[in-house]
């Protein structure tokens, strides 16, 4: 019974909250900082790839997520591409590929390809 | 760019002088600066070795109380009986071969006159900037029973992986077929949003294998589930059925440890084995830079270098996240390499990236073998200085799969071998 009445004090907060935001003004779109596609730039991103992807591009051994160390910049971009535009299959490189525009692609697959393996 | 290869090549062969001088005595050049790091968790040793990386004439000394580090991703696992104590623990030793000291105690204050880090039983460890990465610790205040150290000590969180993780996994085996298993979720944020959900599945899948008529049951501070929801529920229910019982809007208040109780708002609930979360804040060195709710550390997202004070940059799970940015391992690991490349720039007076990236990838196991995942790509608001989730990127798995199971393992490897390998 009070489990019930619990359940439904939220119900009303939630139905409440929902009002208020949909009064609300959209918020205005990000304006994020100008992509750093310098060899710095391209670096910091590549490394964010690394928690996954091993530093440096460098999987560990046996590893069934991909190496991108000395990976052809050609082959990063066609797949980083292919996960953009959704016609490659992934499980979430879909949804990380789609952050970033084609430049920074193009300079982190540059980045990779130049790290040892 | 062949300067810079040539200038990295140059520094290349001075740290490794550094390093094989380093240990006898000092070596003839001294260091261009060095850098303490308080706390060796994903941010901290993942900032120690990137500096050091970066640029090996920089000094980098890491502080750390415990032998080796003890993973909180992937520790629900040993609860589920799935993983042991061994695969989740990976010593300091690779930290060594980029340069970096590793220093064995405890912090016990930062003295930013004397720009030194005070020690429990060593000399102090003076430093040109701090790195602080001490993730969170709890808010004992909370809750009126956690109010002596014995009860702190008594109370099983397992919230940071290690001895209270095989502590927990022994109450579990202990506990009689048919016993209860209640978990409390303190309010958001606190560290790793999906880690109770996650954990409440290991606990059942052992239940399940174990103890069939053992019962967990979750009890969330929280209106719904606060990290992949969907996904967790229909792990519940296809796999957990009649195991899991999850109540929204339980709000943990207290703990009787004499009657075996957890205290709500409205009445008490009696289980066998109580695992309760108290409330966390930033942890305890990181106080004196706690700006935000009396909880959380303020940074410069572009160079993680604290609101409160000059030279002294925070990471991970201390940090007042940025929207939808999770208190979570990668995160950490991200923030650290960002800070890492930030010091190393401010040092060598050059400005730092003006345009940080971050990405979060969460993987939960929701079984032995199965895991959903909850990615994301942040970037650095130049307006609002703060980093935000890119519009249109990120997203949660369709269905729990044994292929994200699989990349679960993979992640942690190689997240393992970034943070200190």
């Amino acid at each position: 019974m009070k489990a019930r009445a619990k359940v439904l004090v939220a119900g009303l907060a939630a139905a409440v909250a929902a009002i208020a935001s949909a009064q609300q003004p959209a918020p205005p779109p990000p304006s994020f900082a100008a992509p750093n596609v310098s060899e710095q730039g391209a670096r910091s991103m590549a490394a964010t790839c690394a928690a996954c992807h091993g530093t440096g591009g460098r999987s560990a051994s046996g590893s069934s997520v991909p190496g991108l160390a000395g990976r052809p910049a050609e082959s990063t971009v066609e797949a980083m591409k292919a996960f953009k535009d959704g016609k490659r299959e992934a499980t979430l490189m879909h949804q990380i590929a789609k952050a970033y525009s084609d430049a920074e692609i193009a300079a982190l697959a540059a980045y990779f390809a130049k790290q040892p393996q | 760019m062949s300067m810079q290869r040539r200038d990295f090549l140059k520094a290349g062969a001075a740290g490794f002088a550094v390093s094989l001088a380093g240990c006898a005595a000092m070596p003839g050049a001294a260091p261009k600066a060095r850098v303490a790091v308080v706390g060796g968790g994903y941010g901290g040793a993942t900032a120690a070795k990137y500096i050091r990386m970066l640029d090996p004439t920089i000094e980098v000394v890491l502080i750390e109380p415990n032998e080796a580090f003890v993973s909180c991703p992937i520790s629900n696992l040993v609860l589920g009986g799935f993983k042991s104590m061994a695969d989740i623990t990976t010593p300091y030793t690779g930290l060594a071969r980029h340069g970096v000291r590793v220093v064995r105690d405890t912090a016990t204050a930062i003295d930013l006159e004397r720009k030194q880090v005070r020690l429990a039983r060593g000399d102090p460890v003076g430093f040109d900037r701090v790195v602080v990465s001490p993730g969170i610790d709890f808010m004992w205040e909370a809750m009126p029973a956690l109010g002596s150290l014995d009860a702190q000590a008594r109370l099983l969180h397992a919230w940071k992986a290690g001895p209270q993780t095989l502590q927990l996994r022994r109450a579990l085996e202990a506990m009689p077929d048919g016993g209860v298993y209640v978990l409390a979720v303190p309010e958001a944020p606190y560290r790793c949003p999906p880690g109770p959900y996650e954990r409440a599945c290991q606990v059942a899948a052992y239940f399940k294998a174990a103890k069939g008529r053992s019962k967990v049951l979750l009890l969330d501070a929280n209106p719904d589930v606060t990290s992949k929801g969907p996904l967790f529920k229909r792990a519940w229910s296809e796999l957990y059925k009649d195991i899991i019982e999850y109540r929204p809007n339980s709000k943990a208040v207290d703990v009787d440890f004499r009657a075996s109780v957890v205290k709500l708002d409205f009445g008490d609930v009696r289980g066998d084995v109580l695992n309760v979360l108290p409330p966390m804040k930033a942890g305890n060195i990181a106080a004196p830079f706690i700006t935000a709710n009396r909880r959380w550390c303020e940074v410069d997202w572009q160079t993680y270098e604290s609101k409160a004070a000059k030279g002294v940059h925070v990471l991970g799970d201390s940090l007042q996240i940025a929207p939808l940015m999770p208190k979570s391992a990668t995160m950490a690991n991200g923030h650290g390499k960002v800070c890492a490349a930030a010091i190393v720039a401010l040092i060598n007076n050059e400005p730092p990236n003006p345009s940080p990236t971050l990405i979060n990838t969460c993987y939960s196991m929701v079984s032995g073998k199965h895991a959903v995942h909850v990615a994301s790509v942040h970037k650095y608001d130049e307006r609002d200085r703060t980093m935000k989730a890119v519009p249109g990127s990120g997203g949660v798995s369709p269905a729990m799969s044994e292929i994200e199971g699989n990349y679960t393992m993979n992640w942690a490897r190689n997240i393992w071998a970034d943070t200190l390998g």
